[in-house]
């Protein structure tokens, strides 16, 4: 998942003309200049499946469990992005858990360097990273807040930091990890070889294992809703790490992810 | 972000400089313009590149290290991975997925915790072992090949250019 070689069984009927994902991801790309939109209604999805009554019956079931959507840029870095915005957003409304998570960041770089990460290669994603949830913590209207989150988000010099930094901490749960995710990596490759060739580069999708690890790293859980061309009229949700309480609440379309708000 | 490029670049001289890799100098031509570097870098023992000095460029893109470095070698060169222009093709120069040579999926790739030491590094490996699956320069990998002998004579010939010793 997350990755184009890569689709949940049975999801593609092969018979199917299939609808061309690249070309509406690319549609995509171009259509949000931002790396995270507005927030949307449900329905606004409908204008990208008019023609498709699979996809259409899905939007309407998805319509019945969240009001939102939030577009975010499908850039191969959508998962971490998408994840780690509607994290931060959630704490907004949560002082003590927004504390707690901030504690948490603190301490994280002396973790990486721990785990051997060199520490001026960390540091940069680091600080930005704290300046962002530092600049957060400073303003107490909650909708100030939002909008600032919104505005850092959509700078690419912080945005791709944060997306860095979340690549990182995963990296690093991963490696803390690594005698139990090791046994979910294809191959002859060691978890650290999975490190630096699927999570730590920009740009690389991310699978079930990233999104576990991601979520041990912050110390949350979320429930991804799967929507495809598979048959039944309803999407698939599955809550991660498995029978957690979730947080987040993402929309995954083949090789690509959006928030979603109940 | 050239700002944040700009500081992880001064972080990444500072390193080099205070604790220096063996054989390995490097470091922006000119102060003004920490973009530009110039590395030494010294033919590793026991090859036939040894004792050789060899200048090469680094030119680093504004949102380093979301991005690699291009090397290139300023001096001549013959080298299964080195580009006849002296342009250096190695996998850690290139981001996954990014394949020019079609390089194996286990190869050293480039991320932002990889770094300047990090590629210097993977290049004397390559002066060590050249890896001929890998042809940026045809002729040398088939030489390294088939003809070891003749291709550590035209090394041998390379080093002592470097060193402004007559050939």
């Amino acid at each position: 998942m997350g990755d184009e070689r890569e689709t949940p069984p049975g999801s593609i009927n092969e018979d199917e003309p299939q609808v061309n994902q690249d070309e509406l991801i690319l549609a995509q790309q171009r259509q949000i200049e931002k790396e995270l939109g507005d927030l949307e209604p449900v329905s606004s999805l409908n204008n990208e499946y008019s023609t498709d009554p699979i996809y259409l019956e899905k939007v309407k079931d998805l319509s019945t469990k969240y009001k939102y959507v939030r577009r975010t840029r499908p850039d191969g870095n959508c998962f971490f992005r998408a994840f780690s915005y509607a994290n931060i957003e959630r704490l907004l409304e949560k002082k003590d858990e927004f504390n707690q998570f901030y504690k948490l960041a603190e301490e994280s770089k002396d973790v990486l360097v721990e785990l051997g990460f060199q520490q001026f290669t960390v540091e940069d994603f680091y600080d930005t990273y704290m300046e962002v949830l530092k600049r957060l913590r400073n303003i107490d209207d909650i909708d100030e807040a939002r909008k600032e989150l919104h505005t850092l988000f959509n700078e690419q010099g912080f945005s791709d930091y944060m997306v860095v930094y979340l690549r990182l901490l995963t990296s690093g749960q991963l490696q803390k990890e690594h005698e139990f995710f090791s046994c979910f990596i294809e191959g002859d490759r060691t978890v650290a070889d999975f490190c630096h060739q699927e999570v730590e580069p920009m740009y690389k999708e991310s699978d079930h294992i990233h999104i576990i690890a991601a979520c041990a790293a912050l110390n949350t859980g979320v429930r991804v809703i799967y929507m495809d061309r598979g048959t039944g009229r309803t999407c698939n949700e599955h809550d991660l790490p498995e029978g957690c309480t979730p947080t987040v609440h993402l929309l995954y379309r083949p090789g690509h992810y959006d928030i979603l708000y109940p | 972000m050239a700002g944040s490029a700009l500081r992880r670049l001064m972080a990444e001289y500072k390193q080099l400089t205070l604790n220096p890799p063996e054989g390995i100098i490097a470091g922006p031509i000119n102060e003004e313009n920490f973009f530009e570097w110039e590395a030494l870098i010294t033919g590793p023992e026991g090859t036939c590149f040894e004792g050789g000095v060899f200048p090469a460029k680094l030119i680093f893109p504004p949102d380093y290290p979301l991005s690699p470095p291009k090397m290139q070698f300023t001096c001549e060169m013959f080298h299964p991975n080195i580009y006849s222009d002296g342009r250096v093709c190695i996998s850690i120069l290139h981001a996954p997925g990014d394949d020019p040579m079609g390089y194996e999926s286990s190869a050293e790739r480039w991320s932002p915790v990889q770094s300047v030491e990090k590629i210097l590094l993977s290049v004397v490996s390559m002066l060590a072992e050249p890896n001929d699956e890998s042809g940026a320069n045809v002729d040398a990998a088939k030489m390294w090949r088939e003809n070891r002998e003749e291709f550590n004579n035209i090394a041998e010939k390379i080093v002592r250019r470097t060193l402004g010793i007559p050939t």
